[in-house]
């Protein structure tokens, strides 16, 4: 028995801080950030990257500014860890902030009428880049097929009321469990619920046109 | 299972967080009801189309510009953390250079030894009486009165006057209460 211990925390030594910071959970990486240690904001940045810039994208629909978005998020984040509550769920925390940043952002551009237009015009010229999803051994028909079906659902998407859409993305994309969306949205499970369901029907409807 | 109640649990048929039984009911439902069999196809396929967007990839730079700004941050956070302590180290020497002029100001009274303290002549005088005595009424005034009572019963009985008045509205109050 001892030796299997002593196995197995060698085992430990043996690893780079690096690959031990990715064995912990998000909880034991903030401690080991506030604890000193730099290389852990590292981790949780990769760690959540990607998921709030999806995140952020399909809730606003401007990739440039989602991307923006997601680096205001981890700046805030770096500021302000040593205020984050260690009881509660970190990836919480960071969508609630991110979640913030998304909807100041809608409220900026239906403020602003000339900042949508510009965003509008920009996802035009976003035409002519090519989608990194695509398999470019397909055939080309079914690229367009991929293409014009990935477009339909984006837009069927954007045409969520705001509040409706933020619920739908955190429940379908995100995979959030209805507590930690209520704590993110800041709304009750009822609401949550409520919308949730608002916004399936809704999807729905919008996109059952382009599926039959 | 109606209709209605088919659409309220929705939601938790297609999260799969149904009970059991509640389950085998929604599903017996939807075998019976062709109108609920279609809208439960059709949003389970519009959930399926949203789950399977392809994931958004980040710009080759981000990492890069993220470093540059946590850099940024980071020397932000130093330079006020720096400038805190100094305004810190500034206030704790002010504060202690007022203590020590206090200590040498009181050392230094107290050296010179205790002195008789001087205080200005004060000037006593006698307060002026706020009555001024009653004199005795003149005897025409005394005479004055029909009854035949002399002016002390009068004047006596006119100072209970206020007091009576507030008794009888008193007892007026606990009448009416």
């Amino acid at each position: 028995m001892a030796d299997i211990v002593r196995k197995q925390i060698v085992a430990v030594e043996g690893l780079t801080v690096r690959e031990r910071l990715q064995a912990m959970d998000d909880s034991a990486v903030v401690t080991a950030f506030l604890g000193g240690e730099e290389r852990a904001f590292s981790e949780l940045v990769t760690r959540y990257q990607t998921r709030l810039l999806n995140f952020v994208y399909r809730t606003i629909g401007d990739r440039e500014k989602a991307e923006d978005l997601v680096q205001e998020v981890f700046i805030r984040v770096y500021r302000h860890l040593h205020r984050f509550d260690r009881s509660k769920k970190f990836s919480t925390w960071v969508y609630t902030i991110a979640s913030n940043l998304a909807k100041n952002e809608l409220r900026n551009r239906s403020r602003n009428p000339l900042v949508l237009f510009q965003t509008v015009q920009k996802n035009f010229q976003d035409e002519d880049r090519p989608l990194q999803f695509e398999d470019t051994t397909s055939r080309p028909d079914d690229m367009y097929r991929k293409r014009h079906l990935r477009e339909i659902v984006e837009e069927s998407v954007a045409k969520l009321p705001e509040h409706h859409r933020n619920v739908f993305i955190l429940r379908e994309l995100e995979g959030k469990s209805y507590e930690e969306i209520a704590e993110i949205t800041e709304c009750n499970l009822g609401t949550v619920k409520s919308r949730l369901n608002r916004a399936r029907n809704s999807f729905a409807e919008i996109i059952a046109p382009y599926v039959d | 299972m109606d209709c209605h109640e088919f659409c309220d649990k929705h939601l938790a048929f297609v999260d799969d967080t149904l009970a059991g039984i509640e389950l085998v009911r929604m599903q017996r439902h939807i075998a019976e009801c062709d109108s609920c069999a279609k809208h439960d196809a059709k949003i389970r396929r519009a959930l399926l189309l949203f789950r399977n967007l392809p994931s958004i990839e980040l710009s080759a730079d981000f990492s890069q510009r993220l470093e540059v700004r946590l850099r940024e941050c980071h020397t932000e956070q130093l330079a006020s953390t720096q400038r805190n302590l100094r305004f810190g180290a500034f206030a704790a020497t002010l504060a202690s250079l007022v203590m020590v002029g206090y200590i040498a100001t009181t050392l230094y009274d107290h050296a010179n030894g205790p002195r008789d303290v001087l205080m200005p002549p004060v000037v006593a005088t006698v307060p002026e009486s706020e009555f001024t005595p009653i004199t005795t009424s003149a005897p025409a005034i005394v005479a004055s009165v029909s009854a035949g009572l002399t002016i002390w019963p009068a004047a006596l009985f006119a100072e209970q006057v206020p007091v009576t008045f507030a008794h009888s509205k008193l007892e007026l109050a606990n009448y009416t209460r």
